[in-house]
């Protein structure tokens, strides 16, 4: 019990001071990929398509239809296609409105 | 007119309601006029003894001439044995009441209520008698009578052993009984029971003290005192339903009769230990008698159980009221005397009263297996109510009778330290701490026995289809109502217990007992006071809070209802609810010792070579301590002395002849002398 | 009471003590690990007046994971019943948003097929600080951000202009 008690002391406040000042440990946690639209051919487009597995994105004509809800940040658009695809770093995602998630990314020499 | 008129025509009805079961009952109309008859007699024998409590003794009364059995029919009406008289008498009627709609009209059931009717004679002629011989030839046909009684329906052998334990340990009894009662005679030199209550004083203590034990051992055979109570768990479940609650309602007091007769009628026996070994027999029976009940699934058994429970606390009382005598308290031996004969007529009516149910059970779902029952209360409601009023009746919950009458018995035992004698304190404070551990376990029995069968869901699908159609409701509303009764009329029935009391020990408890009209000042003037009627009347006004609080909190316009927060379960299973052995197991665990539980467990995993599972058998059976341990020895003893004895029987005619010869040179020689 | 009033007796009434209680209708047990975790002494909800209750009876907040299987929906329903309003319900872990588990038979796919949720956390699983910050939003005390952000970057020829 003392130990306890002399190792807490010790260590200090280890309590995070998140939402008042920003969490350190933030940048480590793995979050949802932003794409390069200069980047999104087509073709890219449709790889990235087939290679998400939980049925976050979609392609409509000219536009990559990327549900965040829906994205497990598996990396393996980010293994696709390492080029057009990087981590956001955003993890404060939470919001009211469903739809709000769902971004249409503008694909590279389309038309909107 | 005195109160034996009453009982004669009792007697009378009742013969006639045997001929007419013998002659009649194979017609609904004929079983019907029988159980009228019956009826007839009851409310006489309810009417006698209930006057009679006020009324005295009456004279003896001496029927019939000298006969070679040792005297004539010798009757009296005594104020002790009104008590039980009315209690007879209810129960004969709620039964009368019961018995048509129960029993098919058929030979066997004209047998059984000839069997029934003549018991109930019996009974009376016990509690009626007056003579030694009449008392004891009451008891024996009353034995007799029940041994056919229980053998209704012989199925199988179950029946036929549930009977035979009956008659063997009756007939035990008996013997002891009719010793404490030769005893007696001789030393008083009269057969008449008032002759020897008379002369008694004049008995050497050591004869008064050993008539006195014989007769505790014999009449505790029929009461169901440990470890002389075997014949209640085997002999109650084969019998039908009407013969069992004559059985604990009836028969078992008749036993507490018997030594309530002889502790403070006929011997009184001096010095406290007689006293003590009563109290602590009874706390022991109280204790064993729950504790055995707790481990029963049979609705049957566990009530018989409960009546040996109840026995218990009864002899308790009359212990600790030997023992206050013996210590000059007199005002509290009447007390305890008084708080007995109420327990007495509170415990007959309820349990009774639960037998009914439980008879009303079996024909309905056809199993008396508290774990094949559940949801009675929605099949049989009006059952489910009456049977309710029984259950809080005996687990002593106020305001009903039962929480009187054991109030009382405690405020007695709590005297204790007046007896002048710290080891007598101290061992009356263990009784009571044994009767208070009782108390607890019947309330946590009593919500097994209430709550599995009735409440929940049902197990079984016979359970889920019974129905309440043609099954008897009047017999047990009947002893309902006399609960509620018993329970409001506390300052009536005190008061006609204390005039009865007085003619027995000679003291008046009346004023000191009720000094005003409601409240009740048990056992001693600057002890305790309680008042029934007002604990009545706080009660349902207590009732009234909750629900004035629903009527004033009930949801506005806008608020929505929703069922109750069940922990988001799916569909409810039969399953899913505890059972009976799994309801006592806290109970059955702490007392391991007592029972000494032959467990047996098989796995289907244990054969499979792959170990695949499968069901698990499992099976635990309460060791039969006091058969194997009391009862078998006895028995081989016996067989042993009948081996021994064996070689006079011979075969050979030779010696048989030599054996007469023998004999009569004997006779000659003594004759000569 | 409008959406106005509600939020206003959200944050008024649920500011500083919110009890929530956590609800699984099937997921893999991860994002339950992260809710676990804010309990704990790095994260300590406590601190933010947030309290896990286990009866809905007590609870103003409904944390659902999972993608909602159909055979939990007698029990959703159930639970969600019993909890007295003001009620929040928050959705939180890809499959409860309709992520991972959309065309399975056995699935609804999403919480919001049987509950009709106020806040949604994306995640898989939500780290402890986003479902803080979910929380939060859920309460009224921290803004939504995501509306704002557009997840596009730049292009590595560009300068670092765009958001991400």
């Amino acid at each position: 019990m003392t130990l306890w008690f002399i190792r807490g002391i010790r260590r200090g406040v280890v309590t995070t001071r998140y939402p008042a000042k920003p969490d350190t440990s933030a940048r480590y946690l793995p979050t949802p990929p932003a794409f390069r639209p200069r980047q999104l051919t087509g073709q890219v487009a449709d790889r990235l398509v087939a290679a998400c597995p939980s049925s976050a994105l979609r392609r409509e004509d000219g536009v990559l239809i990327y549900d965040v809800g829906a994205c497990t940040a598996c990396g393996r658009c980010a293994a696709e296609a390492p080029h057009a695809v990087t981590a956001s770093g955003a993890f404060e995602l939470a919001t009211t409105d469903r739809s709000v998630l769902i971004k249409r990314i503008p694909l590279r020499g389309e038309a909107r | 007119m005195t109160p034996l008129d009453f009982l004669y025509a009792a007697g009378a009805a009742w013969l006639a309601a045997a001929l007419a079961g013998l002659l009649a009952a194979r017609t609904p109309g004929g079983l019907r006029a029988c159980c009228a008859l019956s009826a007839v007699g009851g409310a006489a024998a309810a009417a006698g003894g209930g006057w009679s409590l006020i009324y005295g003794n009456t004279a003896l009364v001496s029927l019939g001439a000298p006969t070679v059995t040792g005297g004539p029919l010798q009757l009296q009406a005594t104020s002790l044995a009104g008590a039980f008289t009315a209690l007879l008498g209810v129960v004969a009627v709620a039964i009368a009441m019961y018995a048509p709609r129960y029993h098919e009209p058929s030979l066997g059931t004209g047998l059984y209520l000839a069997a029934y009717n003549l018991a109930l004679l019996a009974c009376l002629g016990v509690l009626a008698a007056g003579g030694m011989v009449t008392f004891l030839v009451a008891w024996e046909t009353m034995s007799l009578a029940c041994y056919l009684l229980i053998l209704r329906h012989p199925r199988s052998g179950e029946s036929a052993r549930g009977a035979f334990w009956f008659l063997a340990l009756s007939e035990a009894g008996f013997l002891l009984v009719v010793a404490a009662f030769v005893i007696l005679s001789a030393k008083t030199g009269s057969t008449s029971l008032p002759g020897i209550a008379a002369r008694a004083a004049a008995v050497p203590g050591g004869w008064r003290a050993a008539a006195y034990l014989l007769a505790l051992a014999g009449f505790g055979f029929k009461a169901g005192l440990v470890p002389l109570h075997v014949w209640l768990p085997e002999a109650h479940p084969v019998a039908p339903a009407d013969g069992s609650a004559f059985l604990s309602g009836v028969v078992v007091k008749l036993g507490i009769y018997g030594i309530a007769l002889f502790a403070f009628r006929l011997v009184v026996p001096a010095g406290t230990w007689p006293g003590l070994v009563t109290m602590g027999g009874g706390a022991v029976t109280a204790a064993i008698g729950i504790l055995y009940a707790m481990a029963e699934r049979d609705i049957k058994r566990f009530l018989a159980w409960s009546t040996i429970e109840n026995a218990g606390i009864i002899v308790t009382a009359f212990g600790a009221a030997m023992i206050f005598h013996a210590s000059g308290q007199q005002a509290l031996w009447t007390f305890l005397l008084i708080a007995g004969i109420y327990h007495v007529a509170n415990h007959g009516c309820y349990k009774s009263l639960l037998f009914l149910e439980a008879g009303v059970t079996e024909h309905t779902t056809g199993t008396r297996d508290m774990d094949r029952l559940g949801g009675l209360v929605r099949q049989l409601p009006r059952s489910a109510v009456i049977a309710f009023v029984g259950t809080l009746g005996i687990a002593a919950l106020p305001p009903l009778n039962g929480f009187v009458s054991e109030w009382l018995i405690f405020q007695g035992l709590f005297q204790g330290f007046r007896t002048g004698s710290h080891l007598t304190g101290i061992l009356i404070v263990l009784a009571a701490g044994t009767l208070g551990l009782t108390g607890g376990l019947a309330v946590y029995a009593f919500v097994r026995g209430f709550g599995i069968p009735y409440l929940g869901m049902p197990r079984t699908r016979q359970a889920a289809a019974a129905s309440e159609a043609g099954q008897p409701v009047a017999g047990p509303g009947l002893l309902a109502v006399a609960c509620v009764a018993l329970a409001v009329g506390v300052p009536i029935v005190l008061a006609a217990l204390s005039r009865a009391a007085r003619t027995v020990t000679g003291v008046s408890l009346g004023p000191l007992l009720l000094p005003g009209k409601l409240t009740v000042i048990p056992a001693h003037a600057d002890f305790s006071a309680f008042s029934p009627t007002y604990l009545a009347v706080f009660l349902v006004c207590a009732l009234a809070v909750p629900a004035l609080i629903y009527l004033a909190g009930r949801p506005r316009a806008g608020s929505v209802s929703v069922p109750v927060w069940d922990g988001g379960i799916v569909s409810f299973r039969p399953r899913m609810q505890y059972s009976a052995m799994t309801f006592s197991a806290p109970t059955r665990v702490t007392f391991d010792a007592l029972y000494r539980p032959a467990v047996s467990v098989t796995r289907q995993s244990d054969d499979d070579p792959a170990g695949r599972s499968g069901p698990v058998h499992y099976e635990a059976r309460v060791a039969p301590v006091f058969q194997r341990y009391l009862y078998q020895p006895a028995v081989r003893a016996l067989e042993w002395l009948a081996d021994l004895v064996r070689p006079i029987q011979s075969g050979d005619v030779n010696l048989y002849l030599l054996y007469v010869f023998a004999v009569i040179l004997l006779a000659y020689l003594l004759g000569a002398v | 009471m409008t959406a106005e009033e509600l939020r206003e007796t959200i944050a008024r009434q649920f500011g500083r003590s919110l009890h929530i209680r956590t609800l699984d209708t099937g997921s893999c047990a991860v994002c339950e690990q992260e809710i676990r975790l804010l309990a704990a002494p790095h994260y300590d909800l406590h601190r933010l007046g947030f309290f896990f209750t286990p009866a809905p009876r007590h609870a103003d907040l409904l944390l659902v994971t999972g993608p909602m299987i159909r055979a939990f929906e007698v029990a959703v329903r159930k639970t969600y019943a019993a909890m007295p309003g003001p009620k929040v319900v928050v959705a939180t872990g890809a499959c409860a948003l309709g992520g991972v588990y959309p065309e399975d038979p056995f699935t609804h796919g999403t919480v919001g097929a049987v509950l009709p949720v106020d806040v949604w956390i994306p995640g898989c699983p939500p780290s402890p600080l986003a479902l803080l910050h979910g929380l939060g939003v859920a309460v009224g005390k921290l803004a939504e951000r995501v509306r704002d952000l557009s997840f596009t970057a730049p292009d590595y020829t560009e300068r670092a202009g765009g958001d991400s």
